[in-house]
């Protein structure tokens, strides 16, 4: 295989398993600090919160084998909005799935997220129209 | 001087070569086709530890300024190594020791994130490029995107301690300088840009 070819899927691997580790970890914090009598709201904000501060703490252990941007922005997507999710899921059902399930859901939301990002990436790569300044 | 500017990035030099890897192995390619139009005198602002030389292809002239004096220490080994000649100045971007009308291109390099005023940076930079001279960015600036704009902004209230701010609208201040924009290429999302812009005649 291209060198380029090489560096550019290791980078791809990367970005998957940084996204895995951020989505399974924002989801298991979340699972661990929500519970069904917490009110919803109260529950999105700490789960903004927890997603916030392990995607920063995650992000930069990453940022120097994956670059700031590339650790950070899914990341930031992953860790608030995911924290969010998890954290409404967890308010409002009484935990019927097991902590792994949980886990495995997050997982899977940072993986889908990555994807995501890079079908998004491709599409804005590129010339941007200027108009006369 | 802006001693506290320059002390947070003498901070950030020990730490700017690991952190910035794995980036520049993504990035380092889109740097070179853009640095790949430098031409005349150059004027590189912000050179930080220098990672952006080996893009610059052989034979220019260059003079190279930061604020940050442990920068440009880190910055020496790789000024001797370029295959031209490339001075090394601690200077800063918002009050350039130049004269007007003294340089052909001027590059950036994640630069205008860095600066306090962006602004009057930029003003800088138009006052000493000749007319018709180019200014060439390789810059990450604040998505139009509104989810991930709103996530910037939150992150720049963390990232601005140690290092940039990760929402500037550089493009919009390059046209408020007074620059006509000329390209402005998306490198990552529509967040990391290269952009080209000229000192109208």
């Amino acid at each position: 295989m291209n060198p380029n070819r090489m560096q550019n899927a290791l980078f791809a691997v990367g970005d998957y398993v940084g996204g895995l580790l951020i989505g399974g970890a924002t989801a298991a914090a979340v699972r661990g600090l929500v519970s069904p009598e917490t009110d919803m709201v109260v529950a999105m904000i700490i789960g903004m919160t927890v997603g916030m501060i392990l995607h920063l703490a995650i992000g930069l252990l990453l940022t120097p084998a994956l670059g700031m941007f590339h650790a950070m922005i899914p990341g930031s997507l992953i860790g608030m909005y995911g924290g969010m999710l998890f954290a409404m899921r967890d308010s409002m059902q009484a935990h019927t799935g097991s902590l792994g399930h949980a886990v495995g859901i997050g997982v899977a939301f940072g993986i889908l997220m990555i994807a995501a990002m890079h079908l998004y990436d491709r599409a804005l790569r590129g010339p941007v129209p200027v108009h006369p300044s | 001087m802006d001693l506290a500017l320059q002390a947070k990035w003498d901070r950030t030099s020990r730490t700017y070569g690991l952190l910035t890897w794995g980036e520049e192995r993504r990035f380092g390619a889109a740097k070179q086709r853009l640095f790949a139009e430098m031409e005349g005198r150059c004027l590189m602002a912000a050179a930080g530890t220098g990672v952006d030389f080996p893009h610059f292809r052989p034979g220019l002239t260059i003079t190279a300024i930061d604020v940050s004096p442990g920068m440009i220490e880190q910055a020496r080994d790789r000024a001797a190594a370029y295959p031209g000649s490339l001075t090394l100045q601690v200077m800063d971007l918002q009050a350039l020791q130049f004269a007007d009308t003294t340089f052909d291109t001027a590059v950036t390099s994640c630069t205008l994130c860095s600066v306090p005023d962006p602004l009057r940076g930029l003003r800088e930079l138009y006052r000493c490029l000749k007319p018709r001279g180019r200014l060439l960015m390789f810059e990450h600036v604040r998505s139009r995107i509104g989810p991930i704009a709103l996530l910037q902004d939150v992150m720049t209230f963390i990232t601005r301690r140690i290092g940039p701010d990760l929402n500037r609208d550089t493009v919009s201040n390059v046209v408020r300088a007074g620059f006509e924009l000329r390209r402005e290429t998306n490198v990552y999302l529509d967040i990391v840009k290269a952009i080209e812009a000229r000192r109208p005649a």
